[in-house]
């Protein structure tokens, strides 16, 4: 069957139907489902140009389902993904806690919406926490804050290749305006960009005789005695911090000689990138730090840029706190004053980065 | 060129997330940056309807703003949704017909400006109302060339323009239309302009 992108495309689209070419190029098999504003266009997509390429697709009765059913088709050796938002994601915690348990390659995009419970259809940072360290486990999960159509495609390929590769669910946080906004990206063939693709195998029914060719597969979520969960736990942790520093990734602008330092994430990252600009342009020393791996977290990185002579840091997400506090834990110990800039459940522009850094000078 | 951005507004069926999503094709096709992301709220119909769009050479950073160059109402309930994003450099544009109230208008702008619109798409057809608006838009901001907004329209409305060439001159005409109702209101001195407030 062709291939559904070849060579270097450009196009102009919405990051909804960014994530479905990004979906078909990374090789993915099928995906599950359940409608939910704002990543409804995600599944619409992807059915019309999935089929076109013998991809599959099922809407589940539900999101719970969606997140269990990735599970299956995953254990069956499928590249399987979902995308969901605000109370679905809730849901597929569940799903999301077995993932890790039996080191599930899941991938999930995730568009947040605004929060709690129903919130608004339309944009926030709220879902960072559930995302980093949603479930009933430690958070072993690999999450990639992307900020632009481009890295939406990027990163969506990189999710299925890392999610294989390091059996961690693995998930790209989104949100309700990149999911919507249409903005120029190009779409690419990975193989031609000598990126390589992690072929998916199944997880069970594997050849040989249990026992005497093989050792039994166990992909294990309940454990009879507390030591022996303990023991896992504390191996999955060791893996999980051995991955680490292969994965964390981040952004820095004007970092260098920087006396305060925006950290922001995501799409908002952009507004804090034109507000460095300008606050250079008038001789205020700004940088931007963005994280781009919330999990793993760049802590060593930032570490190493606080050192060099930050006066104060500037937290700023559409969100309250939940960068702040996701930050302030992998920091503990530097002596930099933090301020923050919350705004739950709206957009944040250059303009408000600008006068709030003004204010913190002055 | 310099960032433009632009809010279009009015009610659902009237057009305006198509003439946002026709000028942003435009811009793109022209190499511009470009970012159109519209509002979305829980309404499937009957709210009012707002595009946020812009358009530069740089590469663009929040995909809303606060404060538009150009805001366009195309309905009375659409100019107090959207007086808020007018700012001391913004051009508030309105219809004539609308009776207007002073909680309709904005209280900062560079020019509050009406043209009659509506009365010019009844001569048409009123379905090409949004493109008469795009024309205006065009003519006050000068972000993208005609010819590229041509294009534009015949990429997103060619399978209709072939069975019916008519639609295609009338689309045309239109968006000549909007670019002369504000050329000829800038000229005539009959619009309401003031310093900012």
């Amino acid at each position: 069957m062709d291939k559904p992108v070849t060579g270097t495309k450009k196009v102009f689209m919405t990051g909804n139907e960014t994530v479905a070419w990004a979906a078909l190029a990374a090789g993915a098999d099928i995906m599950f489902g359940y409608p939910i504003t704002p990543q409804n266009e995600i599944m619409h997509y992807w059915t019309r140009l999935g089929t076109k390429y013998g991809r599959d697709f099922l809407q589940t009765e539900d999101e719970i389902s969606a997140g269990f059913t990735v599970c299956g088709a995953i254990i069956a050796g499928k590249k399987a993904f979902t995308a969901t938002a605000g109370p679905g994601n809730t849901l597929m915690q569940e799903p999301f806690s077995m993932a890790e348990a039996m080191r599930l390659p899941t991938v999930a995009i995730i568009q947040q919406r605004g929060g709690p419970s129903s919130g608004t259809v339309i944009y926030s940072q709220q879902e960072v926490t559930l995302t980093t360290y949603g479930g009933n486990g430690e958070g072993h999960r690999i999450v990639y804050s992307t900020a632009t159509h481009q890295e939406i495609y990027d990163y969506t390929i990189k999710a299925f290749n890392n999610a294989w590769k390091y059996r961690f669910p693995t998930f790209v946080l989104g949100d309700g305006y990149q999911a919507k906004m249409r903005e120029p990206l190009e779409i690419y063939d990975p193989e031609a960009r000598n990126i390589e693709m992690v072929i998916p195998s199944p997880l069970v029914g594997l050849p040989g005789r249990i026992g005497i060719e093989r050792e039994p597969q166990h992909l294990c979520n309940i454990y009879s005695l507390e030591d022996e969960l303990y023991e896992v736990v504390l191996q999955l942790q060791a893996e999980y911090d051995r991955m680490a520093p292969e994965l964390e990734e981040y952004q820095c602008r004007e970092c260098d000689d920087a006396e305060i330092l925006v950290v922001s994430h995501g799409v908002v990252s952009r507004s804090a990138d034109d507000a460095v600009r300008f606050l250079r342009a008038q001789g205020i020393k700004a940088g931007a730090f963005r994280p781009i791996t919330l999990r793993p977290f760049p802590g060593r990185a930032l570490r190493e840029i606080l050192q060099t002579g930050v006066k104060k840091m500037l937290i700023v997400e559409s969100a309250y706190g939940q960068l702040a506090r996701l930050l302030q834990q992998e920091i503990y110990g530097e002596n930099v004053p933090v301020e923050t800039l919350l705004m739950p459940g709206v957009g944040i522009i250059d303009a408000d980065i600008i006068s709030k850094v003004k204010s913190l000078i002055h | 060129m310099r960032l433009v951005r632009v809010v279009l507004a009015g009610e659902g069926g009237q057009g305006v997330q198509s003439a946002a999503e026709i000028m942003a094709e435009a811009a793109y096709e022209e190499g511009k940056q470009t970012i159109y992301i519209p509002n979305f709220g829980l309404e499937q119909r009957g709210g009012v309807s707002i595009a946020f769009l812009q358009v530069g050479d740089r590469r663009i950073g929040a995909p809303k703003f606060n404060k538009a160059d150009v805001v366009a109402a195309l309905s009375q309930r659409a100019m107090a949704r959207t007086r808020i994003y007018s700012g001391p450099d913004t051009i508030f544009m309105y219809d004539s017909s609308f009776e207007v109230t002073e909680e309709d208008l904005p209280t900062q702008y560079n020019m509050i400006l009406d043209i009659p619109a509506v009365e010019k798409s009844k001569e048409l057809n009123t379905r090409v109302f949004n493109v008469i608006i795009m024309g205006a838009v065009l003519e006050l901001t000068a972000m993208i060339p005609v010819e590229a907004t041509r294009n534009a329209l015949e990429k997103k409305l060619g399978y209709k323009f072939e069975k019916n060439p008519e639609l295609r001159e009338m689309n045309y005409r239109a968006m000549e239309v909007g670019r002369a109702l504000v050329r000829n209101r800038l000229k005539g001195g009959e619009m309401v302009c003031a310093s900012t407030t």
